[in-house]
């Protein structure tokens, strides 16, 4: 007993590990680490699912959120009726990975040892009534129950009367939208409302376009679907979940990052000065102002978003060579220029948003092109 | 001697589904109507049925839903009495079927070695007969309903007869052509339907018929929807307009001049807030900035101890001033057209200045103090 009031005093044990905790959720480390939890467990798949290594996981999780539920702060942003269903997602979110993977795993061993697929055999037809009807009738009495249960024991997020001059701080989306209004603060509405969700759903739709590998048809594999199953990964689990999770719990009053274990301080102080490319060039590389008077006819702010547009351009034109070279020789030949110029091309949109996520958390880099005169800003 | 099966009884179960191919292997026994098929009246009598025992059975294989039963006892056969084909039935489709059918459903059925019973009644189902049928399948892999089908879609002037073209369709196809079209069956309906609207299309005086038509109607439905647009849309436009438009005054007093003249420089009034109005004191001058963030459209706040205006909606950051300097936001705030009448600062709602657009030093939207 003693020992315990030791570890949860102020500035004990306990203090410390929430401290560290906190300094590891800004948000270049919680990126780096999701990708880097991402890229491990797509690694050691075979190993990492393993049912006793994966309950072992699940419990870890469970046992950190009891744990971290001594923390009044904690707490308070788990358990707003808003957040709940965040949690369950996050649970959620791992069980189904688990689950596909695994199959993926056992079915990857059994491709090596040349034995029949689990799916082998299976047959897909059920019988409506009743197999179909009563799986249906128990998943809707079980979903109303848990409505219910919900409905009961979570109270509404209702807040006041709307005052149009008055926003809530922060102000936050519903949670399936935390991602998109993350997006947000790194790109203008043109671009993180429309272009970028634009991309999101014409990518989906041209993913059987492009994807000419008939292998993983009707069975789980990852090994057989390496690339396009990473890439979903990527754009699904970071550019998706894990916006949501951080718009969710970190991002507080005045739409600053707060740790897990924090106060919600609405005066805590944050600089975050903003950083032009155009300045970081001109003023910072060249050591000179751009030219204020306009070149024939081209207006002075195209000559002073000169050094973004050209990285833009490089960026786009020689990124997918670059890509080519390095990695998709294979791809390349497999499924020709067309293809390859649209699949790399959506590649490099999604790789520009952790880019210029990055590059706003380290240099406060505000545009890299910011043509405001135009509304075009990147 | 050997024993054969002869079919004493024959009944047709639910589920037809007026294919014809029952009437074509035993036009004598089946007739097929408008909605289902029936026994013809004669066929009841076993005396009838039993000579015809082949084609009865071919046409309970042939059913494709198998709705076809009978009865059977074992009889003595007496050579030669076979039974013989109506000619009607026969087409050059059917003929080896029906031929070979009895011949295969017969030992099949009875093994060569009959024991000498008296004649016992057997209650056979159809589906029980198919059996024997199975090697006729596997022959010209076709299932035999789709093979009776065939048969009778050839015989009855179906699509197979009408390619045949005119001189070898049989007079049975002849006379249907005579036919009007509601006499037909089903299938020669169709086809009667086909031709008909293939004559049609062809006819070059429909084409034109059909053009003018759809000239008149279009230029009639256009010259519809243009005077109900002309008479009916201007009053429908007024109708969406309210008919009271509570808007305040865009002008805004916001009180006498020399409170913001004694405001030290960089500080902020919100007094007006809720009227979407920051007085704000710059070194010589007094302006007043619109409350809407320009990135999405938020109210930020005011951060006294910042000294900047932060929005909570995407962390958008502005100076006193109204300029942006953190988070996404694009531009800096806007400005309100602001002047004094009587010592009375009046800000003008309805008049906006933008600093990315050089306006901020135009008369008006500041006060020199």
């Amino acid at each position: 007993m003693h020992t315990i009031h030791a570890v949860l005093a102020e500035g004990g044990a306990a203090d410390a590990v929430k401290n560290a905790i906190n300094a590891l959720s800004g948000p270049a480390s919680i990126l780096f680490i999701s990708i880097a939890a991402l890229t491990g467990f797509l690694i050691w798949y075979r190993q990492l699912t393993k049912p006793v290594v994966a309950a072992g996981v699940g419990a870890a999780a469970v046992l950190f959120f009891a744990a971290s539920a001594l923390d009044s702060n904690f707490v308070k942003i788990i358990t707003k009726p808003d957040n709940v269903p965040i949690v369950m997602m996050m649970f959620a979110v791992g069980f189904f990975l688990w689950l596909a993977f695994r199959q993926a795993a056992i079915n990857d061993e059994r491709m090596e040892r040349g034995e029949p697929l689990i799916e082998a055999g299976a047959d897909d037809k059920v019988l409506v009534w009743p197999d179909l009807v009563y799986s249906e009738l128990i998943a809707l009495i079980l979903c109303t129950a848990g409505l219910v249960v919900w409905a009961i024991i979570l109270r509404a997020p209702l807040e006041q009367p709307a005052d149009p001059n008055v926003a809530p701080n922060p102000a936050k989306a519903p949670w399936y939208f935390l991602g998109l209004q993350e997006l947000l603060v790194y790109f203008d509405p043109w671009l993180a409302g429309v272009v970028l969700p634009g991309l999101i759903v014409v990518g989906l739709i041209a993913i059987p376009y492009m994807d000419k590998n008939p292998r993983g048809n009707g069975y789980y594999t990852f090994k057989e679907r390496r690339f396009a199953i990473t890439t979903f990964m990527f754009g699904f689990v970071i550019l998706w979940i894990m916006l949501i999770v951080v718009g969710t719990f970190l991002r507080g009053p005045n739409w600053n990052f707060f740790g897990p274990y924090e106060y919600w301080d609405h005066n805590r102080p944050a600089a975050l000065l903003n950083v032009e490319f155009h300045d970081l060039v001109w003023v910072g590389f060249l050591g000179r102002l751009w030219p204020e008077a306009d070149v024939g006819f081209i207006p002075a702010f195209l000559i002073r978003e000169l050094p973004g547009i050209l990285l833009l351009a490089a960026f786009f034109v020689l990124g997918p060579l670059v890509l080519k070279v390095l990695f998709f020789q294979k791809i390349y030949r497999e499924i020709g220029f067309i293809r390859y110029g649209v699949l790399s091309m959506l590649l490099l949109v999604m790789l520009l948003i952790p880019i210029k996520m990055i590059l706003r958390w380290t240099l406060n880099l505000h545009y890299i092109v910011g043509i405001t005169e135009w509304f075009f800003n990147v | 001697m050997a024993q054969k099966e002869r079919i004493t009884k024959v009944w047709i179960e639910e589920g037809c589904i007026v294919c014809d191919a029952c009437e074509t292997a035993a036009p004598t026994v089946f007739e097929v109507t408008d909605d289902t098929c029936i026994i013809r009246p004669e066929a009841l009598n076993p005396d009838f049925t039993k000579p015809l025992t082949a084609e009865i059975v071919e046409a309970a294989e042939e059913c494709p839903t198998d709705v076809i039963k009978y009865d059977v006892v074992l009889e003595d056969a007496p050579e030669g009495a076979d039974a013989p084909t109506p000619p009607a039935a026969k087409s050059t489709a059917s003929a080896d079927a029906a031929g070979e059918a009895p011949a295969k459903a017969a030992p099949a059925k009875s093994p060569e070695a009959p024991a000498p019973k008296p004649a016992e009644p057997v209650t056979a189902a159809a589906t029980a007969a198919k059996a024997p049928g199975k090697s006729d399948e596997a022959a010209d892999g076709l299932d035999p309903g789709i093979q009776a089908l065939l048969r009778a879609a050839t015989q009855r002037g179906g699509n197979v007869g009408i390619l045949k073209k005119a001189a070898t369709v049989p007079e049975s196809v002849q006379s249907i052509k005579r036919k009007p079209a509601r006499d037909l069956p089903p299938d020669a309906k169709q086809a009667r339907v086909i031709q008909e609207a293939k004559k049609r299309s062809k006819d070059p005086d429909k084409d034109r018929r059909a053009l003018l038509n759809t000239a008149a109607l279009t230029v009639g439905w256009s010259a519809f929807g243009v005077s109900v647009g002309v008479s009916c849309g201007p009053a429908f436009a007024r109708f969406m307009m309210p008919n009271v438009l509570e808007e305040p005054d865009p002008r805004v007093r916001v009180g006498k001049i020399g409170k913001y003249v004694e405001m030290e420089p960089g500080d902020v009034n919100e007094d007006y807030k809720p009227q979407g109005i920051w007085m704000i004191r710059e070194e010589s001058r007094i302006a007043a900035l619109s409350i809407i963030c320009t990135h999405l459209g938020c109210i930020p706040n005011w951060l006294k101890n910042d000294r900047k205006f932060k929005c909570p909606c995407h962390g958008s950051g502005y100076r006193p001033d109204g300029i942006n300097f953190e988070g996404p936001t694009p531009r800096p705030l806007e400005r309100f057209k602001i002047f004094v009448e009587d010592g009375i600062v009046i800000v003008d709602k309805s008049n906006k200045y933008q600093y990315e657009l050089g306006q901020w030093d135009m008369l008006g939207s500041y006060l020199e103090v």
